[in-house]
């Protein structure tokens, strides 16, 4: 139900595999949950002390008309927590691992093109004003850890059925949203 | 035979009821995710224009919040040396910015030397954005006092302030310099009196930092030292007393 392993073929070691991975699916999802989820959480909460610093970071990327800079500042870590704690507890966690891969694309996209135009900027990732000293920069670091995340995120909407969650399956057997029907 | 087929009737009737009662409960659990998902939609939605609105608020600065007398460029630069000299340096550092306090070291002479022999006119746009690198917001403390000694006693002073502040700058990590220390080292640049500590101890500027930081920003500054040559940043190898005289000799 939850896991790729295929169906059409048969014999001993292949059901005890699909077994192992009935069992153990679930586990990783609900890791996959807690990294990805925590990740988010920590990454929006840590922005709204110093709002100044995310509008300056958001700003440091150059790609946002003046005006788009504040909203986009102050909305984006609102998005990030309520993806975070819909990950943690395990609700509408399709939609969320969706949404959460879109973000780490448009972060990618960010940090990519900050990196290719030469700017010397922190990804203001963790609430950081996007400031760093003469030459300080970590494009590769940032953008390596942003494609586990998004390889992660992509891994659990495609299996989002996980241990541990708030959250039931609308139907076991298929891929609709998963909500609080207890 | 009839019972045998009632019996069988009998089982289909209930395996089609239990289908249909199924049948129910998924599109009753279906109608509770979209109505579940529809509120949360709608909760983050306010909740993003709600943090959209206190933000701006809390990152607005009042409008009569006080300027230091002495600055230039809409309140934003502190400027040192003849307004006609052929060269201009914009000079963007931060007091607790190590690389700053590496490089007033190595070229800070060379400045104060550039300025002496009337070469150029140094504007410097402090910035105080490093606060999460101390216990204290140094940062913002520090810009402020140097405000208060700006203010009180001019541009010369600012300047003698700025090279003891980085001579003294705190390493990261820690609490910083404090207010009395911060007191001394502007009586010693030539700030003294009341209304000196008075304005350092109660961060009189403290609204003013958050402009200028804000400016820099604008300005499209995202680091320090940034160092501008007529307008043009110097790259970070540049950044020492030779590179910087060689851009001054270039550009003027």
């Amino acid at each position: 139900m939850i896991c790729a392993t295929s169906g059409n073929r048969s014999g001993a070691g292949d059901d005890q595999r699909d077994m192992r991975w009935q069992t153990a699916g679930p586990w990783l999802a609900t890791g996959a949950r807690l990294l990805v989820g925590g990740v988010f959480l920590v990454a929006g909460l840590l922005k709204f002390p110093d709002p100044a610093a995310v509008e300056r970071a958001v700003r440091a990327y150059r790609l946002l008309p003046e005006a788009l800079v504040p909203p986009v500042a102050f909305g984006l870590p609102v998005v990030e927590v309520a993806v975070g704690l819909a990950l943690l507890a395990g609700v509408f966690v399709r939609t969320a691992a969706l949404a959460s891969a879109v973000l780490l694309v448009l972060f990618l996209v960010g940090v990519g093109s900050a990196w290719a135009r030469g700017l010397r900027i922190d990804c203001g990732c963790f609430g950081d004003g996007g400031e760093v000293g003469a030459g300080k920069t970590a494009y590769p670091a940032e953008i390596a850890r942003d494609v586990g995340l998004l390889l992660v995120a992509l891994a659990l909407a495609r299996w989002p059925a996980s241990r541990l969650a708030l959250g039931v399956p609308v139907r076991s057997d298929d891929h609709e949203e998963y909500v609080d029907a207890r | 035979m009839p019972a045998d087929t009632r019996r069988t009737k009998r089982d289909r009737l209930a395996a089609r009821r239990a289908a249909e009662a199924a049948a129910r409960a998924r599109a009753e659990r279906r109608r509770r995710t979209v109505l579940g998902g529809a509120v949360a939609a709608v909760l983050v939605v306010v909740a993003v224009v709600v943090a959209i609105v206190v933000q701006s608020q809390r990152t607005a600065t009042p409008d009569d919040a006080a300027t230091p007398a002495g600055t230039v460029d809409g309140g934003t630069a502190v400027e040192v040396g003849a307004a006609d000299a052929p060269v201009t340096l914009d000079v963007y550092e931060d007091f607790q910015c190590p690389v700053c306090a590496s490089f007033e070291a190595e070229a800070g002479g060379t400045i104060q030397q550039l300025v002496d022999d009337g070469e150029v006119v140094v504007r410097y746009r402090p910035m105080a954005f490093l606060d999460r690198a101390s216990s204290t917001g140094y940062s913002t403390r520090a810009l402020n006092a140097a405000a208060v000694v700006l203010d009180r006693a001019g541009p010369e002073a600012f300047t003698r302030f700025h090279e003891l502040l980085f001579a003294e700058q705190p390493a990261e990590g820690t609490a910083g310099l404090d207010d009395d220390r911060l007191v001394e080292l502007a009586a010693r640049a030539g700030a003294t009196g009341d209304d000196v500590a008075e304005g350092i101890r109660d961060r009189e500027f403290e609204d003013w930092t958050a402009t200028v930081t804000d400016a820099a920003s604008r300005a499209g500054i995202t680091g320090t030292p940034t160092v501008l040559v007529d307008g043009v940043a110097l790259d970070p190898g540049q950044l020492t007393a030779e590179g910087l005289a060689a851009a001054v000799a270039a550009a003027g």
